[in-house]
């Protein structure tokens, strides 16, 4: 995956969790994450995955300052 | 400390509006080409076209260069551009150069990038100055072209008459009003362009509603030049904040505000002192500064869908506003300004058919979205425009601490030239795809140091070096020896008008006679350009190349020109 992959799918994720909108963006990204675990078939990196992820427990809270939705 | 307000370190030049001769309220004299606006891009243009030994009139509003903090970033593209037009050595005396910066999120360092800057370089990727630097560098510049470059100072353009062999603009001045008749208008007046009204023209595109504060201070530090991005600084938690050095001790401050912030509240001096202060005690600078100016700042992503309308021709935020994250607006600005002037100057001239001002339009309007796609991902990455895209900010940015994988969707993906991969004028796209590396048609030449020898006289220079205001043909050679029949070619040429110049290259130090010639001493510019003996390249006055052959045929070469010319 190229920076401009990353970049073009981190935007489709923003846009599309955008239309959904904020009282479904969990389940949105929970139903994604369910998908990204079954495509990667392999138990041992989806359980590494999860805990890096959870490593962030200070940095929970989303920054006050934002654009006003579009 | 108060933190009175300190002036910038510049003083203006002040100008008084002055009258041409008048004939029935008319300028007595039909100009070739008449420029509304002489900020950045309108000087450009009329420089550019001085070049050529066109005479151009610039209409500017105002009694000065511009005050303020506005464009503060200049690329290596626009100060390629630059030497063209005669600016350059006041830029590079004057700007910082910088290659790359660090963001922060919260205390950590996210991510450190650098913009492209090899040993091949001539010149550095960005130099920070102020606006007012570049406006008094290209006026100066401009002034000592003052045969060929008429500026009107304090004179505002009311009316435009636009018809297929002209215009007609209504003029006003302290001093009287007048009309000015010209066969050409470039409308470089800026993104409220009076000549976009005129037309009935609209930008079209999106608007962004997150804002910015732009603050300009005065303080000493020794911190090397680099942009320097904080996410939810410790000093400004929930804010972005953007740090730039610029000459004379003034350095640009750009903040985000806060939801739902009122912008006027914003910008008041209470405001936006405590923010400053924390910041530079959270970078640890010395509590002596001064504020020197502050705005608000909201970004665009506009563009007309074409820049030439008939007689009138639109360049910079006349024709497209880019956001600022990426300082894609002036130099995209000076870009329209290269790309216009050489194909205005040849029409003007007799030489070329008003269809290569098409092409003007046509590359620049593809370049324009181009930087728009690019500033669009910076917008939404600086300025959120959902919950959604704040969100991923904050998830993209919180990993980026330990995962170097997502650090490059932090990358502000500055400015860089674009090629005109779709350009009508490029040529036989199947000869060019016999090379396995260099330039395609439409792309800008990559740099290369090279030996130049030229009237007798060597010296160290670089492959741009050979290019001037003409076609040139870059010829690969073995020893420097240039075939028979391009001589011919070029004198051919020559005596049918057409600006055309053969420059060679060799891979061994030769002893050419008949044209400028470049030794690749470093031996990296024929693999650069995938390049072989008889291997020759046709590049535009723009530094642009339209065509590449393994082999060439002067068939082949004749018909490319032509087609850019006569298409």
């Amino acid at each position: 995956m190229t920076d401009s992959d990353l970049d073009a799918v981190y935007t489709q994720l923003c846009k599309t969790m955008t239309d959904i909108g904020e009282a479904d963006a969990s389940l949105f990204l929970a139903r994604f994450a369910l998908l990204a675990v079954t495509e990667l078939g392999d138990p041992a990196l989806a359980r590494r995955l999860i805990g890096e992820a959870a490593a962030f427990k200070s940095a929970s809270s989303p920054p006050i300052a934002s654009g006003v939705p579009s | 400390m108060d933190h009175a307000f300190k002036p910038y370190p510049f003083t203006a030049r002040r100008y008084e509006a002055a009258l041409p001769t008048l004939r029935d309220g008319a300028d007595s004299k039909r100009h070739a080409v008449a420029i509304v606006g002489g900020g950045p891009v309108g000087l450009a243009v009329a420089l550019g076209l001085a070049n050529h030994g066109i005479a151009s009139v610039v209409i500017e509003a105002d009694d000065s260069v511009c005050f303020g903090s506005r464009a503060i970033c200049i690329s290596r593209r626009s100060l390629e551009i630059m030497e063209r037009l005669g600016a350059l050595r006041a830029f590079l005396d004057k700007g910082l150069p910088w290659s790359g910066g660090r963001s922060f999120y919260r205390d950590a360092q996210v991510l450190h990038f650098s913009m492209p800057n090899d040993e091949n370089q001539k010149l550095p990727p960005m130099v920070n100055l102020a606006q007012y630097h570049i406006e008094q560098f290209l006026l100066d510049a401009a002034e000592r072209r003052s045969d060929l470059i008429d500026i009107r100072w304090q004179t505002r353009m009311t009316a435009l008459d636009a018809r297929d062999d002209g215009v007609t603009l209504g003029l006003s001045t302290p001093k009287g009003d007048y009309t000015l008749g010209a066969d050409w208008l470039v409308a470089a007046d800026g993104g409220r362009s009076a000549a976009r009204e005129a037309l009935g023209l609209q930008l079209q595109g999106t608007s962004y509603e997150g804002r910015y504060v732009i603050v300009d201070i005065a303080m000493d530090s020794a911190r090397p030049t680099e942009r320097l991005a904080y996410f939810d600084p410790p000093s400004n938690p929930g804010s972005t904040v953007l740090v730039h050095k610029q000459p004379d001790g003034v350095w640009r401050i750009d903040y985000q505000l806060r939801d739902g912030e009122d912008p006027d509240e914003a910008v008041k001096p209470e405001n936006v002192i405590p923010r400053v202060r924390n910041l530079l005690e959270n970078m640890g600078e010395s509590p002596d500064w001064s504020p020197i100016w502050i705005t608000v700042y909201k970004a665009n992503a506009l563009t007309l869908q074409k820049y030439r309308h008939g007689r009138v021709l639109f360049a910079g935020d006349a024709a497209h506003l880019v956001p600022i994250f990426g300082v894609r607006g002036a130099n995209s600005g000076i870009d329209d300004a290269d790309n216009l002037a050489w194909k205005l100057a040849f029409v003007v001239r007799g030489l070329a058919s008003e269809r290569l001002l098409d092409s003007y339009s046509d590359e620049r309007v593809a370049a324009a979205h181009e930087n728009l796609s690019h500033g669009t991902k910076s917008t939404e990455f600086m300025s959120p425009p959902s919950f959604a895209f704040e969100l991923m900010r904050h998830a993209a940015l919180g990993l980026a601490v330990q995962h170097p994988a997502v650090r490059s969707l932090i990358n502000p993906r500055q400015t860089s030239a674009i090629a005109y991969t779709a350009s009508p004028l490029n040529w036989a796209p199947e000869r060019s795809a016999e090379f396995d590396a260099g330039p395609q048609p439409g792309a800008v030449l990559p740099e290369c140091p090279v030996r130049i020898l030229q009237s007798g006289q060597a010296r160290n220079g670089h492959v741009t070096d050979l290019l001037g205001l003409w076609f040139t043909l870059l010829h690969f050679t073995d020893e420097g020896v240039l075939p028979e029949d391009l001589v011919a070619l070029e004198r051919e040429m020559t005596k049918d008008g057409v600006p055309f110049k053969v420059a060679v290259l060799s891979r061994r130090e030769g002893s050419p006679a008949t044209a400028p010639s470049g030794w690749d001493h470093t031996g990296r510019l024929f693999p650069l350009y995938g390049a072989a003996p008889g291997s020759t390249y046709l590049v535009r006055p723009d530094g642009h190349v339209m065509a590449r052959w393994r082999t060439a045929a002067r068939a082949e070469i004749v018909a490319a020109v032509r087609h850019a010319l006569h298409a």
